[in-house]
């Protein structure tokens, strides 16, 4: 980004001819195979050394070097005629194509190796909705000065960019956001945090089983030495679990930083694996602030970004900012969207039908198990059967009523703004430019007492921004008036 | 507003009156496939009572007198010159209405059952992950005509869909 290119530049000279990828590559591929053939690996130099031949041993290297090999001479890209080509495959040769102006984001990301070699991976996001890997177009290994190069020109040649370019004219402005390691204690909180808790405990648990330690404890055993270790290896491990999601947040997040840029918002972060990816601003459709309750509790909020031509499962590429202070989430959304409202507006409530689908859908289930307990008990059951469900009714109805306080949607400066959840709370905010359709869902309780769920859609996130059991003369309203003239002709 | 306190209607058109003649005889052959199976259960194990037999196959008979049915009445579709707006579902209604400009791609596909009653289905795409609209069970000719127009209607609207 140091020599400002007008945007008639070409792109970078000498790319219109078929080339491969950096041959750097050769060092990283054959590393990756063999990560990949492990199980496989493994296996044949068990069964190798079974049957004491050295040949199979030999192979199961030979061939994944050979594959990696392979991968790096059949892989060739080309930019020519406003087109990004990208040819792969020996037997079945597949080339997957992009026209330069369909291209929405900009991925950078290095691996560990990549980095020690000054490689990158150079991933375009398109508008394509059924977006799978196998096409996926992916530059992966390119020398990191020439991606970057890339990346400015791939972004800079889309027309729609131009006005964000004579916007920010007055030299680099600082950056929207930036890392701060007070976050870290957001870290157990996030959803990849609970998941690593979770397959710890799982795998803890299966450890044990697998060791052949006692599932029931006698009540002997409840004495003595053996509850003082126990009681310490679970706090032990719990410390440990917890240091690893704080090294995974810093690991993942580390050296975040969020700016504006002629091409775009760039969101970089990630102490191993770096991350760089560019959003083009008319992509931006919209954003998404989480706030799930263990967050909201602790005081922080995350922010995802919802852009067209990038689906939900690229996560990775959507994040905008980490679990952070809860005043940092709004504050660069407002940045983003240029409006206030949004974020911090009002919204309509859904009034007491929702508010009554809300409690029955949290509690009812509870006293269904409730009920079953108490009638195992009955039929001669051990009665501690019943804690669990005594102990979740008060959770169900503390998780029923914050649902309800979240459930909400409004039309506010040109963004259809929803709201709802408790442990998983999300505030989506959706401009009304990007909504390329409307779902009506019902079932028929909701029928019943006059809701619906609406759904805006639109060609990025989770393709679909949803309005909770609202009523449908209020669905079918702020359908109409985000998109007028579309809804109303279907109306009784 | 104009549409203030206003609710969807139906769209105007129903399926082909076969596509009931498809959902009872696609809901029989499950049924059938099931009893097979459970009669299996009943004759190799003791724990499986009879009379499970009778209950499957009651509530396999109320299933196939009342769910293809609500299933067409609820199946619609409508296509206006600015929007498509299809109705599917039985308990769970699904309402979708996407505008002409959006539309990406239109699909007529007739799976084996379809082609035995002469119908098809249509599902047009939008470049939302959410936002297919799939229309089954139509007559085959009003499918074929359904898409013909759809596909001369989207393509008159400039834009890439997005």
């Amino acid at each position: 980004m140091s020599e400002p290119l007008g945007p008639a530049a070409p792109p970078v000279a000498g790319d219109e001819e078929w080339q491969r990828l950096d041959p750097r590559m050769l060092l990283v591929h054959p590393v990756r195979e063999v990560v990949r053939f492990l199980p496989a690996l493994v296996a044949i130099v068990l069964a190798g050394t079974a049957s004491g031949g050295v040949t199979w041993q030999v192979l199961g290297v030979v061939v994944p070097v050979a594959l990696g090999l392979l991968r790096y001479l059949t892989t060739r890209f080309r930019i020519a005629d406003g087109r990004v080509e990208l040819s792969r495959g020996l037997l079945q040769r597949r080339v997957t194509s992009v026209a330069v102006d369909r291209v929405r984001t900009v991925d950078l990301t290095a691996s560990l190796v990549q980095r020690v070699l000054g490689l990158v991976r150079l991933r375009i996001g398109t508008g394509v909705a059924a977006n799978d890997d196998g096409d996926a177009l992916e530059l992966d290994g390119l020398p990191a000065d020439r991606a970057e190069a890339l990346r400015d020109d791939l972004l800079r040649v889309a027309p729609a960019v131009d006005q964000t370019a004579s916007a920010t004219k007055d030299g680099p402005a600082p950056p929207v956001a930036t890392f701060d390691p007070r976050w870290l204690r957001f870290a157990p909180l996030t959803g990849t945090g609970l998941v690593v808790v979770a397959a710890a405990v799982g795998g803890a648990t299966q450890l044990l089983d697998a060791v052949g330690l006692p599932r029931s404890l006698d009540r002997a055993d409840l004495r003595g030495p053996g509850v003082v270790g126990a009681v310490g290896l679970l706090v032990a491990v719990l410390v440990g679990l917890l240091l690893l999601t704080v090294l995974g947040y810093l690991v993942t997040n580390g050296g975040y930083r969020l700016e504006q840029t002629p091409a775009g918002w760039r969101v970089r972060r990630g102490l191993l694996t770096t991350r760089d990816t560019t959003i083009d601003d008319e992509r931006l459709a919209g954003v998404a602030l989480g706030e799930p309750l263990a967050l909201r509790v602790a005081g922080g909020r995350h922010l995802q970004a919802i852009v067209t031509g990038v689906d939900r499962s690229e996560t990775g590429s959507s994040m905008l900012v980490p679990p952070s202070d809860a005043a940092v989430a709004p504050r660069v959304a407002r940045t983003l969207l240029g409006h206030a409202g949004p974020v911090d507006g009002p919204l309509r409530d859904h009034g007491p039908a929702a508010a009554r689908r809300r409690w029955t859908r949290a509690v009812v289930p509870v006293l269904v198990v409730l009920v079953a307990a108490v009638a195992a008990v009955g039929a001669g059951a051990p009665w501690w059967l019943l804690l669990g469900p005594v102990a979740l009714l008060p959770a169900a109805l503390v998780v029923a009523a914050d649902r309800v306080r979240g459930l909400g949607h409004a039309l506010l400066e040109g963004h259809l703004v929803a709201r709802s959840g408790s442990l998983a709370r999300r505030r989506e905010a959706l401009g009304t430019g990007h909504v390329i359709g409307w779902t009506f869902r019902d079932t028929w309780f909701q029928r019943r007492v006059g809701l619906t769920t609406l759904g805006a859609t639109t060609a990025g996130g989770r393709g679909a921004v949803t309005v909770l059991d609202v009523p449908e003369p209020d669905a079918v309203a702020v359908a109409d008036a985000a998109r007028p003239g579309l809804v109303a002709q279907f109306v009784r | 507003m104009a549409t203030t306190g206003q609710a969807l209607r139906d769209p105007a058109h129903r399926v082909s009156p076969r596509a009931r003649a498809m959902w009872v005889t696609t809901a029989a052959v499950e049924g059938v496939v099931a009893l097979v199976v459970l009669l299996g259960a009943v004759l190799a194990w003791d724990a499986v009572p009879a009379w499970t037999l009778a209950l499957l196959l009651v509530a396999e008979v109320v299933w196939i007198a009342v769910v293809p049915q609500w299933r067409y009445r609820t199946h619609r579709w409508e296509v206006t010159d600015t929007a498509v707006y299809t109705q599917t579902g039985w308990w769970a209604r699904e309402r979708r209405i996407a505008p002409m400009s959006r539309i990406q791609t239109v699909d007529h596909a007739e799976g084996p059952v379809e082609r035995l009653f002469g119908l098809a289905s249509v599902t047009i795409t939008t470049a939302s992950a959410a936002g297919a609209l799939a229309v089954p069970g139509l007559d085959r000719e009003v499918a074929r005509r359904l898409v013909d127009d759809l596909v001369r209607q989207a393509d008159a609207v400039e834009g890439d869909a997005t």
